[in-house]
């Protein structure tokens, strides 16, 4: 592991402990009240899972026209960070919306995008688990349509009419409540680092592994 | 021509009698309806059948952030120990059949 790995490790375990803190002393939402705290995972979520779809599809990009396996391993660990954070940010945002909207989920632009895309991010790594050979070629492209996904999700509430706010939420937010969601935020951030570099480090290693199988069949 | 007219006026003295005695009769009928509330209600003030309980929620929300995100750290380090432990194993059979 690199030099960095270890004090970001306790950087990042220190802001999760201190997290809520910052969240249980952020002020109620007047009209949705405690249910509103969800905002406080699901945010940061949402946007670690966009990041790593972009993450994932550049790295792609790059095998696709570079052919280096580095690129390769990064895109697959990418990919299975997609499919964490966006079964949080699925899971987290019914809950809220629930209580929030009167319903679990709601068929608009938004939500069925952010489906979408994490279901390209699962139907990626079944694609690497099970396709065989040329296989990472064929992943590497539909991670393109993962990433092309992104920005169709982020501004589509701007311009459809949905119940789920607009991006103008966040850039308006009060001090009180937009420092935890930052800082909930920057821990996700670094974790999303961290898990990063430890799958790449794992591809790494079975790469040497099998490397090593076929010196000692040679 | 005559028994059809008075057939028409028949049938639109029937038509128009229960609208002309409705005014009277929709007092007694507005006075059993609930009151109508045309504003926003704020959701703390909903009757507690209307309410949901948000504490349930907001327990399963964080709960199920943190047993994903440990489940995934677990399940990343199992497997890099695997192969740690396939690669270290292999490799101290090659340096054995070299020597």
């Amino acid at each position: 592991m690199p030099k960095w790995f270890v004090p970001v490790a306790v950087i990042c375990g220190l802001m999760f402990a201190v997290s809520p803190l910052l969240i249980a002393n952020a002020p109620y939402e007047s009209t949705m009240g405690l249910v509103q705290k969800i905002f406080y995972v699901h945010l940061p979520s949402a946007l670690i899972f966009l990041i790593a779809a972009i993450v994932c599809g550049v790295a792609s990009v790059r095998f696709l026209f570079g052919g280096n396996p580095r690129h390769d391993r990064l895109a697959w660990a990418a990919a299975e960070l997609v499919v964490l954070f966006g079964i949080i940010t699925l899971v987290t945002g019914p809950l809220w919306a629930r209580k929030a909207w009167g319903v679990w989920w709601q068929w608009d632009v938004r939500l069925t995008a952010s489906l979408m895309g994490w279901m390209v991010a699962v139907a990626y790594l079944l694609l690497r688990r099970y396709g065989g050979p040329g296989s990472d070629k064929l992943a590497a492209g539909l991670a393109l349509f993962g990433m092309a996904n992104v920005p169709f999700i982020y501004i589509s509430v701007n311009y459809w009419r949905t119940i789920h706010p607009t991006t103008n939420v966040l850039p308006t937010l009060p001090v009180s409540m937009g420092l935890p969601v930052w800082f909930t935020f920057a821990t996700f951030f670094l974790l999303f680092l961290l898990l990063l570099r430890m799958r790449v480090r794992l591809e790494e290693q079975r790469a040497r592994l099998d490397a090593l199988y076929l010196s000692m069949d040679a | 021509m005559m028994r059809c007219l008075w057939v028409s006026m028949a049938l639109l003295a029937a038509l128009a009698g229960p609208a002309s005695v409705g005014p009277f009769r929709s007092v007694p009928l507005l006075a059993q309806q609930p009151q109508q509330q045309d504003e926003f209600i704020p959701i703390d003030q909903l009757p507690p059948q209307d309410q949901l309980p948000a504490a349930p929620l907001l327990i399963t929300a964080y709960s199920f952030v943190v047993l994903a995100l440990f489940a995934y750290v677990l399940s990343v380090s199992r497997r890099l120990g695997t192969v740690q432990q396939e690669l270290n194993r292999l490799q101290s059979e090659t340096k054995r059949g070299r020597l």
